[in-house]
């Protein structure tokens, strides 16, 4: 068995996924968002130079370019421990096969290369080398310093792959490197150390030195040879998956009070911090809380109150939109258990709506302190969180209706579009520049106040009359059940 | 218990289910038995109100399982690992679906209790969440959890296909006690014909989504099954 068959049958298990998207749109959409995403790192590499130059005139772009190489590899480094995983669980058909353990390890080697992680990179290094580097160290230089960039892609490569599979807990690597991080950028800010000018003199030297690319080299091929080692000395699948923790019941003694509804958020929340997929999505929404902190100010200053409102409805909503796009495919693994259990429909869906309500309150809270800013933002902050729960939470359930998409809580989150579904594309769109253009409207012929004031009040009379709009909500979800059900069936 | 009439269910145009009549009663003890695709599942999921009926009606306790929710309080079922909720303990599993019964935290350590023997010291206490048990040992969780609620009406789906053998014979005495003592109604399906025949009180036998027969239970419920699998 060859190396060609293997990586023939992931082919076929990637194109084949039952989940695929099937619609030649989506298909289409996510080739553009791909080819943008593509696109867009290459022009970084070839316009970094010129951007370099006009930020920090009167320094070599070749040596601030070096200097930050090691920020570039320790960022890496914490970027792959979230998204690189490990791929020793497609082996496992394999394994009691009449196949060469060789094969088997060289396999595993190869298929862990192909990541965009691992593709990124060269689309930065490359244009640059070329555009920069070739034209003033000449051809040796340039291709050795793009092979000591290659070698320390494979380095961290391996080293991230090696240490997953030593620890049982990366977490505590993760947190050890951001404090390395940490560590590097305040020393240098403080002039107490700086990395950054020994980060430029050791790749600006090897630019003079090219044969020093055996450096880098010999340290990829020994991280290879380490990890290649311990992949063969463990070649069983126990042995190969990362081990586990005992887990402990919880039990989350707040929602006690509040019965049926409180038991099934605590569900909710369980699915969250014990799954993968939806785990991320919360640390995301947690990141996308600094969004304020990029463009409050800048929108501030030009009074531009709009675009205010749109990155308020961000912060206080992201949890909805990104958790409600997925609310009952979360559960799809379970849902015929769920739609059997002693459970009442109304109570389900109430349920789901104060799970929004507690998150995108403890946004909003959190959010608060922006008021710092300028006082603008709290009037805008509270009109948007009364929005994002009083509308953008019931017209996030309705649609949630309508998705009948199976999704595998242990994938990661990053560029997975399982489930995803033309429904979802339109939904995110319409919660956020639907609000945002009324604001827009309101603000520039009735001015501020009359702006804020609308749209708290359409928030607030969604709040007011819940009960009606969750009964009709649970009727909505009975309508379409069957077809939910049915699609989850369908993994 | 249930009543079910002119009840039919296709796929594509293929028949799944075509019942014309059926009255199933507090108490007994079905054996759904029949060859890969006769349709016994497709029917549990529609006793569940899982799947839409292209026609007909099921009446559970006099009401449209359609319609209401009632019967929920009352029936209880194990399917397949679609019943598990599978990134919790097993102990928060039982304790979510005690609660959702009205029992408390220490009524369903004491009905744990009462399983030890059936769990056989593989379930409680293991720090695994349910998606790291092994086949059988979900099927136990899953039996254990649908019992809590002391249902009267309880659905299993090849129960004995996944259990060792010492559990199998356990899980037949169960049945029959719970039919016998809290005249529950119980449905289970089966490809094992022996342990079938010798815990059902009715067999009915599915061939194309039709019932064929519907005999007692016993050794000529056997005879009469061995008789009809054979191969022709």
């Amino acid at each position: 068995m060859t190396i060609t068959t293997f990586l023939s049958h992931q082919w076929s298990s990637f194109w084949r996924a039952r989940n695929a998207n099937k619609s030649m749109a989506i298909q289409i959409v996510l080739g553009i968002f791909y080819l943008l995403v593509f696109l867009e790192i290459a022009a970084l590499g070839i316009f970094l130079p010129y951007f370099l130059q006009e930020k920090m005139p009167g320094k070599e772009p070749v040596f601030l370019f070096c200097s930050y190489i090691i920020y570039y590899f320790l960022v890496g480094l914490l970027f792959r421990f979230q998204l690189q995983e490990l791929p020793s669980l497609s082996i496992q058909p394999y394994l009691a096969q009449n196949i060469k353990r060789s094969s088997m390890l060289r396999f595993l080697n190869v298929r862990s290369l192909v990541h965009i992680i691992n593709i990124l990179p060269l689309f930065v290094f490359i244009p640059f080398s070329v555009i920069v580097i070739l034209p003033a160290y000449g051809a040796l230089a340039t291709t050795c310093f793009l092979l000591s960039m290659l070698a320390m892609v494979l380095n961290n490569h391996f080293l991230n792959l090696y240490i997953k599979r030593k620890s049982i807990n990366s977490s505590w690597w993760f947190f050890g490197i951001v404090i390395a991080i940490a560590l590097v950028k305040g020393l240098d800010y403080f002039h107490i150390l700086s990395f950054e000018k020994t980060s430029g003199n050791i790749f600006t030297g090897l630019l003079h030195h090219p044969w020093l690319c055996v450096i880098p080299a010999s340290m990829a091929v020994i991280t290879f040879f380490i990890n290649n080692n311990y992949v063969k000395n463990h070649l069983y699948i126990e042995e190969l998956v990362s081990e586990r923790k005992l887990k402990v019941n919880r039990n989350y003694s707040l929602l006690d009070k509040y019965g049926d509804i409180g038991d099934i958020i605590a569900l909710d929340l369980k699915l969250i911090f014990r799954n993968k997929r939806p785990r991320s999505l919360i640390i995301l929404s947690g990141i996308f809380l600094l969004y304020g902190l990029m463009f409050y100010p800048k929108y501030l200053q030009t009074g531009n109150y709009t675009m205010l409102f749109l990155f308020a409805l961000i912060i206080t909503g992201l949890f909805i939109s990104n958790y409600g796009q997925f609310l009952f495919a979360w559960q799809s693994s379970h849902f015929d258990g769920l739609m059997s259990y002693n459970i009442n429909m109304k109570q389900y869906i109430k349920a789901k709506f104060y799970l929004f309500l507690t998150v995108c309150t403890l946004q909003f809270l959190l959010a608060s302190f922006y008021g710092f800013m300028g006082w603008r933002i709290l009037p805008i902050q509270l009109a948007a969180f009364l929005y994002s729960i009083g509308v953008n939470g019931f017209v996030t359930i309705y649609a949630a209706t309508f998705n009948a998409r199976y999704l595998d809580l242990n994938k990661s989150a990053s560029m997975n579009f399982q489930g995803v579904g033309a429904v979802q594309w339109l939904q995110s769109l319409l919660i956020s520049f639907g609000p945002a253009a009324i604001f827009y409207v309101l603000n520039k012929f009735a001015g501020f106040w009359p702006a804020v004031l609308s749209i708290s009040a359409l928030g607030i009379a969604g709040l007011i009359f819940n009960e009606q709009i969750i009964h009709w909500l649970a009727g909505q979800f009975n309508l379409r059940k069957h077809t939910i059900l049915q699609g989850f069936r369908e993994k | 218990m249930i009543s079910i009439k002119n009840l039919q269910k296709s796929y594509k145009g293929i028949v799944a289910v075509d019942i014309n009549s059926l009255e199933i009663n507090a108490g007994e003890v079905i054996g759904l038995v029949g060859n890969n695709g006769a349709g016994k599942t497709t029917f549990f999921r529609l006793l569940l109100d899982l799947i839409r009926a292209n026609s007909g009606e099921i009446l559970s306790k006099g009401k449209l399982v359609t319609a209401t929710e009632d019967w929920k309080h009352y029936t209880a079922a194990y399917i397949d690992e679609g019943f598990l909720i599978d990134y919790l303990t097993p102990e928060e599993y039982f304790y979510f679906i005690g609660k959702l019964h009205q029992l408390s935290k220490a009524d369903v350590d004491d009905v744990l209790q009462s399983h030890q023997a059936f769990f056989d010291d593989a379930i409680l206490k293991k720090g695994k969440y349910i998606r790291d048990f092994s086949k059988g040992n979900q099927f136990k969780i899953g039996i254990a959890a649908a019992l809590l609620g002391n249902p009267e009406l309880l659905i299993l789906d090849e129960p004995f296909a996944n259990l060792d053998p010492t559990t199998q014979l356990r899980l037949i005495d169960m049945i029959k006690q719970l039919a016998a003592d809290k005249s529950m109604c119980i449905i289970v399906s089966s490809h094992d014909i022996n342990h079938v025949s010798e815990v059902s009180s009715r067999i009915l036998l599915m061939e194309k989504g039709k019932i064929i027969k519907d005999i007692a239970g016993g050794e000529a419920a056997y005879e009469e099954m061995v008789d009809y699998f054979k191969v022709k």
